[in-house]
């Protein structure tokens, strides 16, 4: 079970990280490292495509809300898109699913 | 406490011996959703279960075994009203898990343990620590609906 990170960078600021498979503790640090990366201030929007993602743990959480804190300085955006039942079940349990931006595809 | 392995009539069990490196969670999380699902739980429930057991396991190699490797006895058995797991280290006692317990989520102050236990608790129906001399045992159940 490994973790594949697909980065499309849509402009100077936007981008959109896809990624496929486990986010776990074994995986966490890979994504941090892809990550952190555009959690700068030249970016203004990332957004990360959960789609591929069939399970999630608190460490992979954690990484992602490194992301969320980056987004709360003014102009900046971080969304999670794509998520399975079961990784919404995950976020919904740890009362995060509230905080996150997320794209529910609904628009 | 009487011990869940000692009837095995209309059970199921598994053991093992695992290491606590992180590699060693994908090997673990296998076991879980093999037990779960001969539990009869559905794919959400297996999904739970895994996580909660995945999170403890993290958090004895993180705050127990401090990072560094030790061996982590698993065990694992189901029968009509319960699914039941313990782990056995041989790191220092953990921290003190009742005052975590039903802490807060706070994004600003998010660490895997912190977010792990609180995940643990919600998913689970019991969660059990013993400090012993030369380790800890935790156990985990989750009650089966008729």
């Amino acid at each position: 079970m490994k973790l594949e990170i697909m980065e499309h960078k849509l402009n100077t600021t936007n981008v959109v990280i896809t990624l496929n498979g486990v986010v776990n503790i074994h995986t966490a640090t890979q994504l941090r490292q892809r990550l952190k990366p555009f959690l700068d201030d030249q970016h203004k929007e990332v957004r990360v495509d959960l789609g591929g993602v069939n399970f999630i743990d608190s460490a992979g959480i954690a990484t992602l809300v490194e992301g969320l804190q980056w987004s709360r300085n003014d102009g900046r955006r971080f969304v999670l898109s794509g998520l399975s039942e079961n990784v919404r079940d995950i976020f919904e349990l740890a009362k995060l699913d509230t905080v996150f931006e997320i794209d529910n595809g609904d628009s | 406490m009487p011990d869940p392995l000692a009837s095995d009539s209309n059970s199921s069990q598994l053991s093992c011996t695992l290491n606590s490196a992180r590699d060693c969670v994908h090997v673990l999380s296998s076991m879980v959703e093999v037990m779960s699902q001969r539990a009869g739980l559905n794919d959400k429930e297996t999904n739970r279960v895994v996580l909660a057991v995945d999170e403890l396991f993290a958090n004895i190699g993180q705050h127990g075994y401090h990072g560094k490797e030790g061996p982590v006895e698993m065990k694992a058995k189901y029968d009509g009203d319960s699914l039941w797991f313990e782990f056995r280290d041989y790191a220092l006692p953990l921290m003190d898990t009742d005052t975590l317990r039903g802490q807060a989520v706070d994004t600003s102050q998010i660490r895997p343990g912190g977010l792990g236990l609180h995940l643990i608790y919600a998913i689970m129906d019991e969660v059990r620590h013993q400090a012993l001399d030369d380790g800890n045992r935790w156990s985990l159940t989750k009650h089966l609906k008729g």
